[in-house]
């Protein structure tokens, strides 16, 4: 159980950090486009999407554990790390649109 | 005793990696004071700190907070370190930028 735990511990920690690094490349990515710098703006969003994925998939793994009955019971850290996904999906949605409409303003 | 300062985005999970840390000062035979805040206590915490260390979540926040501390040394902690919760390499990396 011990080692279950500082398991769960981990994939929460790792979970954090990837969509963590995800929300702010795409607080980066407006901020680029803000000042127009589009090559910098399309990286950080590629960046972000690519660290949301790792997150997503970590997550996606102790689904996988909880529908086989090996899941350790749910704690603080795993809120946490779903409520930074939840945050970085969110913020990756809007980093996207804001992109779009500075290129817009931009190009006036 | 120095002030080696963490910001994250609440100062909660960054909590953990600050008690690795501690531990390894421990075992170091080192004393500093470890503390994480999350980066809207940064004006409070700041001022004090010997070394800021950011979280992968407010990596965006480092020219700025280099702007606000431009004789401090400010560095973020990277994703695959913070993931592991390597307080050994976290530690060392502020003891780096310390000189010590």
């Amino acid at each position: 159980m011990a080692d279950e735990m500082e398991g769960l511990e981990l994939v929460s920690f790792q979970i954090i950090a990837s969509v963590g690094t995800a929300r702010s490349c795409y607080i980066a990515a407006i901020d680029a486009a803000a000042e127009g710098n589009f090559d910098e703006a399309d990286a950080q969003i590629k960046e972000g999407k690519e660290a949301f994925i790792q997150g997503h998939d970590d997550h996606a793994g102790l689904l996988t554990k909880m529908a086989n009955g090996e899941m350790p019971p749910m704690d603080l850290l795993l809120t946490h790390a779903e409520d930074q996904l939840m945050s970085a999906e969110a913020f990756g949605i809007l980093a996207d649109r804001f992109v779009t409409l500075y290129k817009k303003v931009y190009s006036k | 005793m120095k002030n080696i300062t963490l910001f994250c985005a609440g100062g909660m999970s960054t909590g953990l990696l600050v008690k690795k840390m501690r531990d390894e000062a421990a075992r170091l035979g080192k004393e500093y004071n470890i503390n994480a805040y999350g980066l809207a206590e940064s004006d409070s915490y700041g001022p004090q700190a010997d070394v800021i260390l950011l979280g992968p979540q407010v990596r965006y926040a480092l020219p700025k907070i280099k702007e606000s501390y431009p004789n401090k040394p400010v560095e973020t902690i990277d994703m695959r370190t913070y993931g592991m919760m390597d307080g050994k390499t976290v530690l060392a990396t502020a003891m780096k930028l310390m000189g010590e």
